[in-house]
């Protein structure tokens, strides 16, 4: 069962890819942020890790049957501050999905908590599985 | 030439990944990295005039979880990151995000004043602000003459 697959396979999931200079010409990164993909009794449920990106900051699109998450970071550490230990880049969150008919497009949920991202992808109707009585003859 | 390839020929994304090389053409490919063996959390050292500041990426923490001590200039945060109570082991379809228990030791490089410390957790970002103590008064000693 397919309802749900990355357009880019895990091992390129934290690979970053430079995004379009934004206003102000500074360059800004865009990394694929990591995610969980589970199955529940009513679907499929999506967390991604975008630490740094607050709800306005969210941008969650559901077209065609791609789902595409981009999640905008802010950061206030001062311009003034000098660097000592660089673990982590500045950057912001881009990933997308393709979702399968399967999934019902209209009750997508999503709530975004603490730099997580929870989408809720609950199955449609008439893929659930459906018990058919059989009579005796 | 194709900036990005993903997956096989075969792949049914092919379409997609045109129309991100389309989109990505004329973009200057300045930095081009992969982020592998991450250490949870990441962290970044600043230092102001007066203050050094830690940041920590730790995504999804409920802050009764988050644990930021100090001993002898060493910052220690640590915590753990439960996987979703709902979510069977083998329900995963994927799983690339960090659970566990984590800790960090940060070594600062000065002496800090430990009754300046500041910690905030925002957007699933840790921010440890901590002031420089004050750098200590030439003392004078006395010499004394001998006999």
């Amino acid at each position: 069962m397919t309802d749900i697959s990355d357009h880019n396979p895990p091992h390129e999931s934290t690979s970053m890819i430079p995004a379009p200079e934004n206003s102000s010409g500074e360059p800004r990164l865009l990394f694929n942020p990591p995610i969980d993909i589970y199955e529940t009794p009513d679907g499929l449920v999506l967390y991604a890790d975008l630490p740094g990106v607050d709800s306005e900051g969210l941008d969650l699109q559901v077209q065609n049957n791609r789902l595409t998450l981009f999640g905008r970071v802010t950061t206030d550490v001062p311009q003034s501050a000098q660097m000592l230990h660089q673990e982590y880049h500045i950057g912001d969150f881009l990933r997308s999905f393709i979702l399968s008919d399967e999934v019902d497009h209209e009750r997508i949920h999503a709530k975004l908590t603490n730099g997580v991202l929870r989408v809720e992808l609950p199955r449609a109707a008439r893929a659930k599985p459906r018990r058919i009585e059989v009579s005796g003859g | 030439m194709p900036i990005f390839r993903w997956g096989q020929p075969w792949d049914p994304f092919q379409d997609l990944e045109r129309e991100v090389d389309r989109l990505l053409q004329g973009v200057n490919l300045t930095l081009h990295g992969v982020r592998f063996s991450r250490r949870f959390p990441q962290v970044n050292l600043f230092e102001l005039d007066d203050s050094y500041v830690l940041t920590a990426e730790i995504p999804g923490i409920d802050i009764s979880q988050l644990d930021v001590t100090i001993a002898s200039n060493c910052l220690t945060i640590k915590g753990t990151r439960l996987p979703p109570a709902e979510a069977g082991e083998d329900a995963f379809r994927r799983q690339e995000r960090f659970h566990g228990p984590w800790q960090r030791k940060i070594q600062l490089p000065d002496r800090i004043n430990e009754d300046g410390m500041r910690a905030d957790y925002n957007a699933g970002v840790l921010r440890v602000t901590l002031q420089k103590a004050p750098s200590a008064a030439a003392r004078h000693i006395k010499v004394n003459e001998g006999p």
